[in-house]
């Protein structure tokens, strides 16, 4: 779970090895957001599969990569 | 994931954000009035249902997004600095604290420098990109290669 400079970049540094998905920075962003916000929280508490799935989902974070299984 | 585990937990994460580093076992066990053994059982049940993270010897690795080793995400945010386990988590730790925060890392291909601000949850640089090479149902199959 790596930052590049580009995707260009992210290419030549997996030298043939198979892609996983690339994403914007700031959909990262948002993602981050939508993941941790609670996470220091004294009424924190567990997330389903189904909470995290949301968040993707709700990214538009789809399809077989993104799903949590 | 019981009230007991549920308070260790939340103390460890109190005590991190405090110290600006993984508490000890021990220091956990003062702050919530325990001994050291409870909280040691409390991190595993913690660990093996994916709350944080242990290593090999049973001290904290990820408190996710922080962690308790040195990595190249350096966050700054409220005037104090964590190690991210990675990208995601380095957005993570402004995102937990509710604070605008900025990190340091390098491209993993041309290792150029990168410094990136985060003001109001959005980077100040928006051309970098993200790469996530474990598709998300094995991301707990190795959290650490992850």
């Amino acid at each position: 779970m790596l930052l590049f400079r580009s995707e260009a970049h992210v290419d030549r540094w997996l030298r043939g090895r198979d892609k996983g998905a690339v994403i914007p920075i700031t959909k990262l962003a948002e993602l981050a957001t939508a993941w941790w916000s609670d996470r220091v929280s004294p009424e924190w508490q567990p997330h389903t599969r189904e909470q995290n799935q949301g968040i993707l989902d709700g990214l538009g974070l789809t399809g077989p990569f993104w799903s949590l299984g | 994931m019981d009230a007991a585990d549920l308070e260790v937990r939340r103390a460890t994460y109190r005590r991190f954000v405090e110290l600006g580093r993984a508490p000890s076992a021990l220091e956990v066990a003062a702050t919530v009035a325990t001994d050291e053994a409870t909280v040691r059982a409390s991190w595993r049940r913690l660990h093996d249902a994916h709350a944080l993270v242990l290593d090999e010897t049973g001290e904290l690795r990820m408190v996710n997004p922080f962690a308790a080793r040195p990595t190249d995400f350096l966050v700054a945010a409220g005037g104090r600095s964590w190690y991210a386990n990675c990208a995601w988590d380095a957005f993570g730790i402004g995102a937990a604290l509710h604070v605008d925060s900025e990190f340091d890392s390098h491209c993993p291909d041309c290792e150029e420098s990168l410094h990136v601000r985060v003001r109001d949850g959005r980077p100040d640089d928006t051309s970098l990109v993200f790469h996530v090479l474990v598709p998300a149902a094995r991301w707990w199959n190795d959290i650490g290669f992850t």
